[in-house]
Order: structure tokens, then sequence, then C-alpha cells
């Protein structure tokens, strides 16, 4: 399959803080999930792949084009909502409209009204007097109406309310049922991510961890439920992180069908981000 | 680039109200005898341009930009060609208050004496704004606001301080500037913008977010 981003090897040191060797692929018409705590990385790892970060070592290609060298090209095929960056409050919709159509060659200023209509956002309002949820809306719709082959969202559900939320994804969802368009959507919300994302990219302290599908993460691992004794007889190449509670052990197994087959343990529950997330985090090995 | 002109002026359009009020109000005082204080309006672009810089920085404007396409460099170029259109509205706003005073309390318009007085409050924008924008793009608007204001300060001590030292300089001054004023205010304003702008430029393609 091809791949639309293409990050390899990917460097860059700060006092107090690097990212080490991240390495992960989105293939074409996909919705990579990119999840980690605060401090992560995700933030860093974003802005070098838009080179707004300098001095990074290591390959980011996008559409098969080095970030670097192919900047003004890319960026024609990219879209951007990031983190509480946008277009002065003082401006309306109809502003952005007639700003975006000079700067890109593909605007398409009936899409851009059709979604201001769609999600009830007034033209010649100032951005000024919009709720969060209605600026994020703006943020995303004037994001997509250029057509971007990739779209990368920085925690764009954020501070959201469910309601606000939901329509948010059902925009992504259908984007990607009309356009061919790729996205990565860092989040904190991982329960949006578990019903739209293809892959699930997960950095901790400036390393990739697991770069996987959805459908094996959910499916193939697991969480055993063991006692002391049944945790003491598990090899350690068999699971990933384990947690001690109070009454048992967590052990958070990639293959739950082969775990259950070869330690014979009853309770393996299904998996989710978040419980991944925190055994990836807090968990021993 | 012109997706940035417009987004500059789209800002500034609530401005347009304003500096059409003072231009009458400026009109009606030199009509009535008071004096003609039409020079200001190309030294207001001064506060109408910085106050662009203050709804950017709010909205992190800056760090969008650089997802668009050439996003950077065409929003440097944009905010001076937008000061440049800015202080030329203003200054034919101020040279047309000019001279209807002129014509309606002498019956006769003298030209020349509009235009470098233009001219004059012309440079003076530039060259505020020439020494402003770098410090904008290096240190951001509030330091900025301050380091501005130390630089006037500064400048008007030196001088008071050359001038009581010894009269014959300031003299010499004000004779070079008679003989090279026509230079002084239309081609070395230009250019003072223009190496604002190489250094503006520099020092954002250098900025990291």
């Amino acid at each position: 399959m091809e791949n639309i981003l293409e990050v390899t090897n990917l460097c860059k040191k700060y006092d107090n803080f690097e990212l080490k060797n991240i390495t992960f692929n989105l293939p074409k018409g996909m919705i990579m999930g990119f999840i980690g705590e605060n401090g992560a990385g995700k933030t860093t790892t974003i802005k070098a792949i838009l080179n707004i970060i300098k001095s990074y070592s290591g390959e980011i290609k996008i559409l098969g084009l080095n970030n670097r060298e192919y900047e003004k090209k890319i960026k024609e095929d990219i879209a951007v909502v990031l983190d509480d960056m946008f277009f002065p409050e003082i401006l309306t919709p109809n502003d952005i409209n007639n700003i975006m159509k000079s700067i890109y060659k593909n605007w398409d200023s009936k899409m851009f009204f059709k979604y201001l209509q769609k999600f009830s956002l007034l033209p010649n309002e100032q951005i000024k007097t919009f709720s969060k949820g209605m600026r994020k809306k703006l943020e995303i719709i004037t994001a997509l109406s250029h057509h971007p082959k990739l779209l990368i969202l920085d925690e764009p559900t954020s501070g959201l309310d469910p309601i606000a939320r939901d329509e948010i994804l059902e925009i992504f969802q259908s984007i990607l049922e009309k356009d061919e368009c790729s996205i990565l959507l860092s989040s904190h919300i991982t329960t949006d991510l578990e019903h739209i994302a293809d892959y699930i990219t997960f950095i901790n302290h400036g390393e990739i961890l697991l770069s996987k599908t959805t459908n094996e993460l959910l499916e193939k691992y697991g969480i055993a439920k063991c006692t002391e004794a049944e945790f003491k007889k598990i090899a350690k190449n068999d699971y990933l992180k384990y947690k001690k509670t109070k009454y048992e052990y967590e052990v958070l197994v990639p293959n739950k069908k082969d775990f259950k087959e070869k330690y014979g343990i009853a309770i393996i529950d299904k998996i989710t981000l978040d419980d991944l997330m925190v055994l990836m985090i807090k968990g021993e090995k | 680039m012109i997706g940035f002109i417009k987004k500059d002026f789209a800002m500034i359009k609530s401005n347009f109200k304003l500096l059409g009020i003072l231009t009458i109000i400026y009109l009606i005082m030199g009509l009535i005898g008071t004096m003609d204080l039409s020079f200001i309006l190309p030294l207001i672009s001064i506060t109408i341009m910085i106050s662009t810089f203050s709804y950017d920085n709010y909205n992190k404007w800056d760090a969008y930009v650089i997802s668009l396409p050439n996003g950077r460099k065409n929003s440097v170029k944009a905010k001076y060609i937008t000061t440049i259109l800015m202080t030329l509205i203003t200054s034919i706003a101020g040279m047309i208050v000019s001279f209807i005073i002129s014509y309606y309390n002498t019956n006769t318009v003298n030209l020349e004496q509009i235009i470098l007085s233009m001219l004059s409050a012309i440079f003076s924008t530039f060259l505020v704004l020439t020494f402003m924008y770098p410090m904008i793009y290096k240190f951001g608007i509030e330091k900025s606001r301050i380091g501005m204001l130390l630089f006037f300060f500064g400048f008007a001590i030196i001088g008071s301080i050359v001038a009581k030292a010894n009269s014959s300089i300031v003299a010499d001054l004000s004779l070079f500037f008679q003989k090279w004023q026509i230079v002084i205010l239309t081609i070395l304003p230009i250019f003072l913008l223009f190496l604002s702008y190489r250094i503006s430029l520099k020092l954002e393609l250098k900025k990291e977010f």
C-alpha cells in the first residue's frame, strides 16, 4: 500500500527532551491516531513533519517528497489544525474564504460555504463570537476546503463537549468517504480514535512504543487477570507490561489467543486504548 | 502573497471608519482656521499596523502561517506591502485635506509645501516601522513596545545633548537636510524599509515554534 507520510529515524534533541528514532508510516486513505501522554513528543513530531522546527535528523516524506526540499509543493496538498493556532479572531468566515482563495490554488469556496451552513456557522460573524466548538469546526472546515491529501490534526477535539466531538469526527469520516484524504490525528481522547482510526501510533518519552492497526491492537491485545502464582509462571517474552493491583496481576499481552492456549488463564479482558496507554506507561516489566 | 495582504487589510478595515472621522475632523479644524493637522494621518498608520501584530500574536497566527504554502515569506512580505499601501492611502487623504484647507483659506495651493509635508510624515512613519518590525519579529510585540519607547527616549536624550553641546552641529544638520531633503525623504525610507524587510524575513525564517 502506498504511504502518504513516511517518518524515518526522526531525532531532535532539546535540553530536557529528545525524539529518538521516530519511525512510522501512514498509508494513503487511512486515519492514524497518534497517542501518548502530555510531553511525550506528539506535537514536536508534528512540528518536524511540518518543518516548523529546525535542525532535526532523519527523513520525512510527504506524498513521496522530502518535506524540506519540497516544502512549498507539499503545503499545497496538506492541511493542518494545530491547537489554538488560527486566524486572528476579529476576522469572519467570509474574510477567511476571501484570503484562502488567494493562498491555495485548489481552494473550494463552494465547499467552504456548504460546510459553514451544515454546521450553522454564520459567514459574517467575527470568530471571537464563536464558541470553542464552533471555532474548532471552522478551523477544520478551513483545513478541508482546499481538498488536502493529508490532514494533520493536533488535539482537534480537546476541550469540546461530546456533541461537538461527535460532529467533528463525523466530518472526518465524511471527507474520507468523498476525498482520497489521509489523516494523522493526535489526541488524548482515545475513545474517539477507537471509533475512527485505522492505525494507532503510540509515543512515549520521545520514542515510538508501537505502531499497528487499530483492529490488531483491539482484537489481539488483551489484559490477563491472574494470581501471583500464575504470573510467576509467565515468561517475560510473552507479555509487554504488568501491573500489580490489590488482589491480582494485570498483564498486558500482545496475543490473547496464544496466551490463553499457552497458560490457560481464563480471564483475558479486551483492551481499550486507555488501558494500553496506562499499562505501557505505568506498568512494569 | 495577495491572500496575506487581504488578511491584514481585513483586520484593519474597522480602522477605516476612524480614519474617515479623523480626516473630517482635521479638515474642519483646518477650515475654521485652527491648524492643519493632516500630516498626522500617515503617522496613524504606525498604530494601525502595529495593532495587526497584536491580533496575530493573540491567535498564534505566526505559527499557523507556517502550515500555509510559502507562508512565512509571504506573511512578512505582505506586512511590509500593507504598510506601504496603508501609508500611501493615509498620505493621499492627508494631501487632499491640506489641499482643500490651503485653497479655502488662501485661495492658492502651495503644492510643493503640501508634498514636502506629506513626504516628511511618510518618512517618519517608515523610519519608526523600519526599526519596529524587526524588533517585533525578534522579540514579539510586547517587548518591542518597551524597546521602541527606550529607543525614542534614548534618541531624544542624545538629540538634546548634541543640540546643547554644539549648536553648530544642529545648524550643519539643518543645512544638510535642506540640501538633500528630496533624497532623504524619498530614497532613504525605501532603502531602510527594504533593509528592514530583509532583516525581518531572516528573523522569521529562523524562528522555531
